[in-house]
């Protein structure tokens, strides 16, 4: 280990993380791509940092969320109990999928993630007159966030829980298969299944996503695949470029930024798809 | 009209979000500290440098569980059961965790 090798997993990882903070997207999903392409760093050593630096950027994030009080902390603990689920599965599965797989799954969550950045998402329409029923009633997870803008409470309610709970299972253990956040899935489990309004959304699942990683990041750690040379360097420069991504987050063209974005993720797809097949592509 | 309070609870909000932001930066720090003493002297790194930046990865891992440590007595306290007793199964999962780690590191080892 030479501290070249430190300071530019230190540097890469800052400027992932400031990045992915401009768009409030986790930094996992650059990361590791780019700790294996270029890095030469081994997958699953790739992995184990890259969670670590996902419950970093979670738990350092998450404090104006909840003083803003858009976390239903009660919907989240509820929904914990199928991510945390899910990463353990991902764990087990993590010694028997090849790695072969690994980079072909990767690469269809970059892909996914590019998708899912080019189209637009609205908050759920909410159905007047419809009496709330289901787990969300029973558990008492509807709640209401105050808008800022409109100087209001705006009331939520909380729905097919159950689904929601699957989606999260899945996405638990994608995030502790791969190493990155549930930003992907995040979308169809808490929009479309849950209905709930974008900023909440969004503050619950990065409050979520901390205990998620720390399930497989907890097995990893005690299974010795999280290197402290490499994980070390990653968390740091990822927490420090989350605090600079955040505070440059206003100043730059949002629709840029996306298509830029895109680019990176299709890019970086192909690169894990090549690598998936084999072919190995000299950088530099 | 359904009661808005429901699902929010004020105290242990803050309470979250002071535990988990001086948290992240007490593990920050400590592997910061670990990394500088490793690169300072890269040559002949000492042996606790890296043991210094284990221990805030051991942190950062802590933490989110502390979290749901500190909602468990909360919820209890609050007699909120239900809620606790889903705090607690979050813990047993995520000793789960650790367990099922435990048992790969051996089958490698052995």
């Amino acid at each position: 280990m030479n501290s070249g090798f430190t300071l530019w997993l230190f540097f890469v990882s800052m400027g992932a993380s400031a990045l992915g903070g401009m768009l409030g997207m986790a930094s996992g999903i650059f990361i590791v791509p780019i700790l294996i392409l270029f890095g030469h760093v081994e997958i699953h050593t790739a992995i184990g940092a890259s969670l670590i630096s996902v419950i970093a950027c979670s738990c350092g994030g998450v404090a104006p969320y909840l003083k803003g009080r858009l976390t239903n902390i009660r919907l989240a603990i509820v929904l914990e109990v199928a991510t945390t689920l899910g990463a353990i599965t991902g764990v087990l599965l993590s010694g028997i999928i090849p790695v072969v797989y690994l980079f072909f799954l990767f690469a269809a969550i970059l892909f996914l993630s590019a998708q899912q950045m080019l189209a637009k998402r609205g908050d759920p329409v909410i159905a007047t007159g419809v009496v709330p029923s289901g787990w969300g009633t029973t558990l008492h997870l509807h709640s209401s966030y105050p808008d800022v803008k409109q100087k209001q409470e705006i009331p939520y309610h909380v729905q097919r829980v159950p689904m929601g709970m699957m989606l999260m299972y899945g996405a638990g253990l994608i995030s502790a298969l791969l190493g990155i956040g549930i930003g992907v899935l995040k979308i169809p489990a808490m929009d479309t299944a849950l209905r709930l309004p974008i900023k909440v959304s969004s503050a619950t699942s990065n409050f979520m996503i901390g205990v998620t990683a720390a399930a497989s990041a907890g097995a990893y750690f005690m299974r010795g695949t999280i290197i402290p040379s490499v994980a070390g360097p990653v968390a740091l420069g990822s927490v420090l470029g989350a605090v600079i991504g955040a505070h440059i987050l206003m100043r730059t063209s949002n629709a840029k930024l996306r298509l830029f974005f895109v680019v990176v993720l299709v890019l970086l797809g192909i690169q894990m798809l090549l690598q998936a097949l084999g072919i190995h592509w000299r950088v530099g | 009209m359904m009661n808005q309070s429901d699902s929010n609870h004020p105290y242990l909000e803050s309470l979250l979000a002071y535990v988990l932001q001086y948290g992240s930066w007490a593990a920050s720090a400590t592997i910061g500290v670990g990394l500088a003493l490793s690169l300072i002297s890269a040559h002949a790194p000492p042996f606790s440098a890296m043991k210094i930046v284990t221990v805030g990865l051991a942190l950062f891992i802590l933490l989110p569980v502390f979290r749901v440590f500190i909602m468990f007595v909360v919820f209890l306290n609050d007699r909120d059961y239900k809620f606790s007793a889903i705090a607690a199964l979050v813990l047993a999962i995520l000793a789960l965790g650790v367990v099922v780690g435990l048992r790969a590191a051996k089958m490698v080892a052995g």
